[in-house]
Formats: C-alpha cells, sequence, structure tokens
C-alpha cells in the first residue's frame, strides 16, 4: 500500500490519520504542492484529477478522501472507524460528503484570499495537463475570487461551523459516543478556520482539542498549515 | 415506521424510492409536490429545515442526504445486498454516486429544469416570485432557484453542464462494456444511483443515447428497466414521470410497457 500525499494538505491528513488510528503501515509518497507536483504528467498519469491524496493498493489506484477511508475500514473493519450502527455510519457519511460539497471548496476560496495565493507563471502550462474543471477553478485563482464569492464562502464556513456545533450538542465525536471518520474527515479542515480568522463556536473549540490530543494526531502535527492550494470544485447548480 | 417524503420516482427524489423497492422494504410515500414548492412550506420544513428533498424517517430518526441514505437502507434493512463485498468495488461504487451527485446530476438538474421549470415563471409577479425565494432556506439552492426564475443561467454554464453530461454518458458507456452493472458483476446501488437519473435518456437525449452511440449503456437501462422493482417504483409517481417511463419501456422494447 502507497499514499501519494501532501503536507499542508487537509485531506491528505485525514488518510494519515485513518492509517495510524488503524495501524495500517503504508509507504508514503511525498509531493510537494508548492511546487505544483501534482500537476507532473508522471501523476496524473496515475490521477487525471491531480490531487492528493491517492492511494495505491493491489494494482489500483484510488482517490477521493472519504472514499479511500471507507476503503480502508472495508479492507480493515478492525478497530471500526465508520460507527457501531447504521444511524451512527449515516452520520459519519452525511459529514463525509459535506466535507467535499460545503468545508473544502469554500475553505480553499477564503484560504487562497487569506494567505494571498498566487500563480507563478511557470505553473500555469500545468494546468493544461488537468481535467477542464479543475483548469478552469486555477485559472480562476489566478485571477483571483472576486468579493462576492469570498462573501459567499466566508459564509459557509461559519454555517458549517454551526451545523458541527448542532451535531457536537451532548456529544464528544460528531457521530455521536465514538470517534468515527466523521472526526477523520472533518478535524484537519476544520483545524485551519482559526489561523484563517474563522471563528467557531465553543464546542466546535472544545471538539478540535480533543481531536488534536489523539496520538494518530499529534504524529502528524507539522504537515497540518493551511496551504494555499485549491480544493474540490463549489457546487454549480444548488 | 419508515416515511418517506419525497417527490417523484425521479433523480434525488428517486432514489430512496427505487432503493427500498430493490430492498422489498415497505414503507409511506409522502408526496411532496415541488412544482407547488411544498418542499419550502413550513410543514415539510418541520421535517427537513433544509428544504430539500428526500427526507427519509425511520423510527425517528430523519436523514435527507439521499446517497448515505441509500447505504443505510442496505445496511438496516432485509433482502438482496445493494453493495458488492469486494472493497475495491465498493470503491467505485461509492466513487461513481460522488461523481453523479456532485457533477453528473447537478449537471442534468440545471439543464432539464432551464427547460421544464424556467418557462413558467415567465411573466409571474416579480414580487411574488422573490417572496417563494425568501422561504428557500440554505443559500446556495436560492441561488439556483433565482436564476431559474428569473431566466438568469449565462449560456456558457449550460453548455458546461452539456459536455459534462456527454462525458458522464461516454464514461457509463465505456464501463458498462467491461462489466454488466457499474460496480462490477451485481447490481448496486451505483446502478440505482445512475438509473435514478438517466431512465429516461433514451427519450430526452435520444441524439446521444441510442443503440448506434452507446450500445452498452443501452444494454443496461433495458437491464434496468426490466427490473420489477425499478417498475414499480415508476409506477408510483404522480406526474409526467411516470408516463414517460413507461414511453421509454415501449422505445427500449421492454415488457410491463404500461404505464
Amino acid at each position: 500500500m502507497l499514499l501519494h500525499y501532501a503536507p499542508g494538505s487537509a485531506h491528505s491528513a485525514s488518510v494519515r490519520i485513518a492509517l495510524a488510528e488503524k495501524g495500517i503501515e503504508a509507504e508514503l509518497h511525498k509531493l510537494n504542492l508548492v511546487n505544483y507536483e501534482q500537476h507532473r504528467p508522471e501523476y496524473i498519469a496515475l490521477n487525471w484529477h491531480g490531487t492528493v491524496p491517492m492511494l495505491e493498493d493491489r494494482g489500483q489506484y484510488l482517490m477521493e478522501t472519504f472514499l479511500i477511508l471507507e476503503y480502508l475500514e472495508d479492507l480493515h473493519p478492525a478497530p471500526p472507524l465508520i460507527g457501531k450502527d447504521p444511524r451512527q455510519r449515516y452520520i459519519a457519511r452525511k459529514w463525509g460528503k459535506y466535507v467535499e460539497t460545503h468545508i473544502a471548496p469554500h475553505l480553499a476560496i477564503n484560504r487562497w484570499a487569506a494567505l494571498h495565493g498566487k500563480v507563478s507563471d511557470e505553473a500555469v502550462p500545468g494546468f493544461a495537463n488537468l481535467l477542464t474543471a479543475r483548469c478552469e477553478l486555477w485559472l480562476r485563482a489566478k485571477h483571483g475570487f472576486d468579493r462576492e464569492q469570498l462573501a459567499v464562502s466566508t459564509q459557509a464556513l461559519l454555517t458549517a461551523g454551526n451545523r458541527l456545533a448542532a451535531d457536537l450538542a451532548g456529544n464528544d465525536w460528531l457521530a455521536g459516543d465514538r470517534f468515527t471518520l466523521a472526526d477523520v474527515a472533518v478535524y484537519p479542515h476544520v483545524a485551519q478556520f482559526g489561523a484563517l480568522g474563522l471563528p467557531v463556536p465553543p464546542a466546535v473549540e472544545q471538539w478540535l482539542a480533543r481531536v488534536a490530543a489523539r496520538p494518530s494526531v499529534e504524529a502528524i502535527g507539522a504537515d497540518l498549515f493551511p496551504l494555499a492550494v485549491m480544493g474540490p470544485e463549489p457546487g454549480r447548480w444548488g | 415506521m419508515l416515511d418517506v417524503y419525497t417527490w417523484e420516482p425521479n433523480a434525488n427524489s428517486g432514489k430512496p424510492l427505487f432503493c427500498l423497492h430493490e430492498k422489498g422494504v415497505p414503507f409511506t410515500y409522502h408526496y411532496i409536490d415541488m412544482g407547488t414548492h411544498e418542499h419550502h412550506a413550513p410543514e415539510f420544513l418541520a421535517i427537513n429545515p433544509d428544504g430539500t428533498i428526500p427526507a427519509i424517517v425511520h423510527d425517528g430518526f430523519t436523514m435527507t442526504e439521499s446517497t448515505p441514505a441509500m447505504e443505510y437502507i442496505d445496511e438496516a434493512f432485509g433482502g438482496p445486498s445493494l453493495r458488492p463485498e469486494d472493497p475495491f468495488r465498493r470503491w467505485q461504487m461509492r466513487i461513481l454516486l460522488r461523481y453523479m451527485d456532485n457533477v453528473v446530476a447537478p449537471s442534468l438538474a440545471m439543464i432539464a429544469s432551464n427547460r421544464l421549470a424556467a418557462p413558467r415563471f415567465v411573466g409571474q409577479d416579480p414580487d411574488e416570485l422573490r417572496a417563494k425565494l425568501a422561504r428557500i432556506p440554505l443559500p446556495e439552492r436560492r441561488a439556483t432557484w433565482e436564476k431559474l426564475m428569473f431566466q438568469a443561467t449565462p449560456p456558457a454554464e449550460i453548455e458546461e453542464s452539456q459536455r459534462r453530461l456527454r462525458q458522464a454518458i461516454e464514461r457509463f458507456n465505456s464501463l458498462l462494456g467491461q462489466t454488466p452493472w457499474l460496480a462490477g458483476e451485481t447490481f448496486s446501488l451505483a446502478d440505482v444511483g445512475v438509473f435514478a437519473t438517466f431512465h429516461a435518456l433514451p427519450l430526452s437525449m435520444e441524439g446521444e443515447v441510442n443503440d448506434r452511440a452507446t450500445a452498452n449503456l443501452m444494454r443496461w437501462l433495458r437491464a434496468c428497466h426490466s427490473r420489477p422493482a425499478l417498475q414499480a417504483a415508476l409506477r408510483m409517481g404522480k406526474g409526467f414521470i411516470t408516463q414517460r417511463a413507461a414511453e421509454v419501456r415501449e422505445r427500449l422494447g421492454v415488457a410491463g410497457a404500461a404505464a
């Protein structure tokens, strides 16, 4: 098993946390996103999305963070991380999806502005290796996001904080009484909110501290910094 | 107690209906009429404050995300399993569903709603339309409905959606050239999810989806339309979807053609 990952990639952090929680040994291949190594033809040949993380296992190349987490769970069910019953598993999967549709895309836009993201001229030719939608997202980033988009993204992230707080009411963890893939998937993204000046409700603050104290998270602490890179495409039609 | 609050057997609305019929699980169908914006009315918002359909309530537990809800249905009830055993095939099932949810279904929704729903708003009182918009809880949905009501979807966006849809048709057709079902040898939630959105394409996109251009996809559509459970779910509608499904079955030469 070989994990292609990058420091500063919240999605990569989720997979590394899950590997550590499950005690799975995987080889690591580190990519440098600052140099756009994820857009190089040799990487695109393996992963046409040009994204990290990607898991290489048994001759297959797996993408999409939460779906990689589910794959690890299906392959190594112990210790269980997806939840103890169908309800808890639904909640974990609901958050796994929400990260991709609401948190990661808007966090990327907000982060790009907060960290004054720039695309160097050397990086532009690499965009041609990407799928159309991904290429267009990077070109949008190059021009900078307008005020209207930034307002939409900031609001989406504040709403996300409130939704997290709602599920954490009376619970230590997002899916209830135990640490699950919901916490694994959401944590590395929301851990960046503070550095970007995005407030979170107290219940979320306490939950962030609980997750941060887990050895699996402490072990990769140095790689959890925010980096000006694009996330998934924001929703186009509701 | 299993209650499904949803619109027609179509796209996200249809996913729980198709899934429950395949599992053979009894449930109560509460019809929420999207045409009269019942999903933004207080009665429905009391069930799902986000104002999105479907909402599935099982013994007091409410689910509003249709793809995770399909996995819940597969886990919580008896009947045939709708997920492959092999972990890689499961990943494949899930990534197809993710691709549908994030890329393909929104593209088709943009195209279809601009064709079918947008013209209904032409000439209506703008203040009344704004009052309807104000009842939509989620800002992203409000923005979408605003584009529909005021015919403000940029043509370039619709073209991009058409490109994405054509690409998806090609990809699924090629995948179905390798295996009988989308995630391998067995019928799975991937087939349910794609069928829910693609069931009428032989009529609505007959130039792109036909026996010459997409033979594998057509074989799969015939196989899906022949399944008694999917036919039963398609018969549950109260509007044009059910009639259209009968026309599609007739076009495909599939038994059980009557609506």
